[in-house]
């Protein structure tokens, strides 16, 4: 007997997996590092 | 090497490299994905589950990069006491972590159609998991480091420690019978058809861009929070009085 | 370290860092990688079937076995449930497997395969679980001058009766 997996969905199920973590990861280090250098840039000033 | 020591001459390069790496990379390997999702054709064996070839390639090789990075910078800091090193060792844990648990959960998807199994505890899979443990262990040691004063040679020592793993994974296929394949891409050799071998190559140099994009967004954070401490505290020695009663935070 | 040196050499005290943390390091990896080759054959994934002709586990004793499926050995047994084939190692050296169940769609003539079960006193490799093992080459189904129609023909064949 064969197991007859649709590949497509291994596919996908990766991509979205993969392309959702680099983005998440991505986009977190740019907002921590926005926030940080505000942050900074306040205290600068006051 | 010591004119990055000031982190003025950093920020200054640091500031524009940032947002072109990362959107480079970004471009690069969305490209890189979408030609190994759309129109690389499906391999002989494996048909379409090849494509995820495209993802955890460039993860492995970032995660163990992300490793060395580490390792190396560590090795910087002990030796030559350069703080910018420090921060790029502890500016490359997360991303190198991620990098890492997006290898193994690729590679988990891709065993199942392929093997016929999500997980095997054979020795690159073993190897690797470990080095993921070994980031997480990084990671807690690094902001124990900066919270609660523990000396910051502690991660840099165990940053070197760890880097044992990276060889270990590397060869972990050579040396042992292992579920996992042996390694396709070897000095000036290639067993992956140019069909395949071209967008490899850009997804991981696209992810790499990536990579070197978020490691300086973090060192610029990491930066940012030490400036930002040093001048509160000297803002709170230079007026006591109203920075006992405001308070700090 | 430096408030002991002279003040005239401030490369010194760096030196000696370099050199004390390249040794430890040295030392280190060399160790760890020592110990990996040591464990070479306990952290092995599985018996190649050379290995299980010169030092067989126990009978009974649940091992994996590795090899390549000989070409032209598959074949359904009586029961139409049971499938036989050999599995070959690097040298001659020959295991014949059974196995009763669902078989992973890379499991091929002519690729690899990993079985996990026992060996028999009769020298059969008893599996209760088969693992495709993907080997490194990557090469397009058209370059194969292979539709998917005869890639799916071709499988077919070399699994007959396997459905």
């Amino acid at each position: 007997m064969r197991e007859a997996l649709d590949q497509w969905d291994f596919v996908i199920a990766a991509y979205a997996l993969g392309v959702g973590g680099t983005l998440a990861m991505a986009g977190w280090a740019w907002a921590a590092m926005v926030r940080a250098e505000r942050r900074r840039d306040a205290a600068k000033r006051k | 090497m010591h004119g990055f020591a000031n982190p003025k001459r950093f920020l200054s390069l640091a500031t524009w490299l940032t947002p072109l790496l990362l959107v480079g990379g970004l471009l690069i390997a969305g490209g890189a994905l979408a030609w190994g999702l759309l129109f690389v054709p499906p391999d002989r064996l494996m048909g379409e589950t090849v494509r995820i070839l495209f993802l955890h390639v460039p993860a492995a090789w970032l995660g163990m990069g992300g490793w060395t990075a580490i390792a190396i910078s560590s090795l910087a800091f002990l030796v030559w006491r350069h703080p910018l090193a420090a921060l790029a060792a502890r500016a490359a844990a997360v991303p190198g972590a991620a990098f890492t648990a997006i290898c193994l959960a690729t590679g988990s998807i891709w065993g199942r159609p392929t093997w016929g199994t999500w997980w095997v505890w054979d020795g690159r899979l073993t190897s690797m998991l470990v080095l993921l443990f070994l980031f997480f262990a990084y990671i807690a040691l690094a902001q124990a480091a900066e919270r609660e004063g523990v000396s910051e040679r502690i991660p840099a020592i165990f940053g070197l420690l760890g880097a044992v793993n990276i060889p270990i994974i590397n060869r972990s296929v050579v040396w042992w019978n292992s579920l996992h394949q042996p390694p396709s891409l070897t000095m000036g050799k290639s067993a992956i058809d140019a069909a395949f071998l071209v967008p490899l190559l850009f997804a991981v140099l696209g992810f790499s861009l990536l990579f070197g994009g978020v490691v300086l967004a973090r060192m610029r954070a990491l930066l940012a929070d030490r400036q930002a401490e040093a001048r509160l505290r000297r803002k709170a020695m230079e007026a006591p009085a109203f920075g006992q009663v405001r308070g700090v935070s | 370290m430096s408030a002991v040196s002279p003040s005239g050499s401030r490369l010194k005290p760096k030196h000696q860092r370099l050199v004390l943390v390249v040794l430890a390091l040295v030392a280190l990896i060399a160790a760890g990688l020592l110990a990996a080759y040591a464990l070479r054959n306990q952290a092995s994934y599985f018996y190649l079937p050379e290995q299980m002709r010169d030092d067989p586990p126990a009978i009974g004793q649940a091992v994996r076995l590795g090899g390549m499926v000989e070409d032209g050995s598959l074949r359904t047994l009586g029961d139409g449930v049971t499938i036989a084939f050999n599995v070959t190692g690097l040298d001659n050296s020959v295991v014949p497997v059974r196995f009763s169940g669902i078989v992973p769609d890379l499991f091929v003539e002519g690729s690899g395969v990993v079985a996990e079960g026992t060996l028999r006193a009769d020298g059969t490799f008893v599996a209760d679980n088969l693992l495709a093992k993907h080997d490194e080459n990557y090469v397009p189904r058209e370059l194969q001058e292979m539709t998917e129609h005869q890639a799916a023909e071709m499988a077919e064949e070399t699994m007959v009766g396997i459905r």
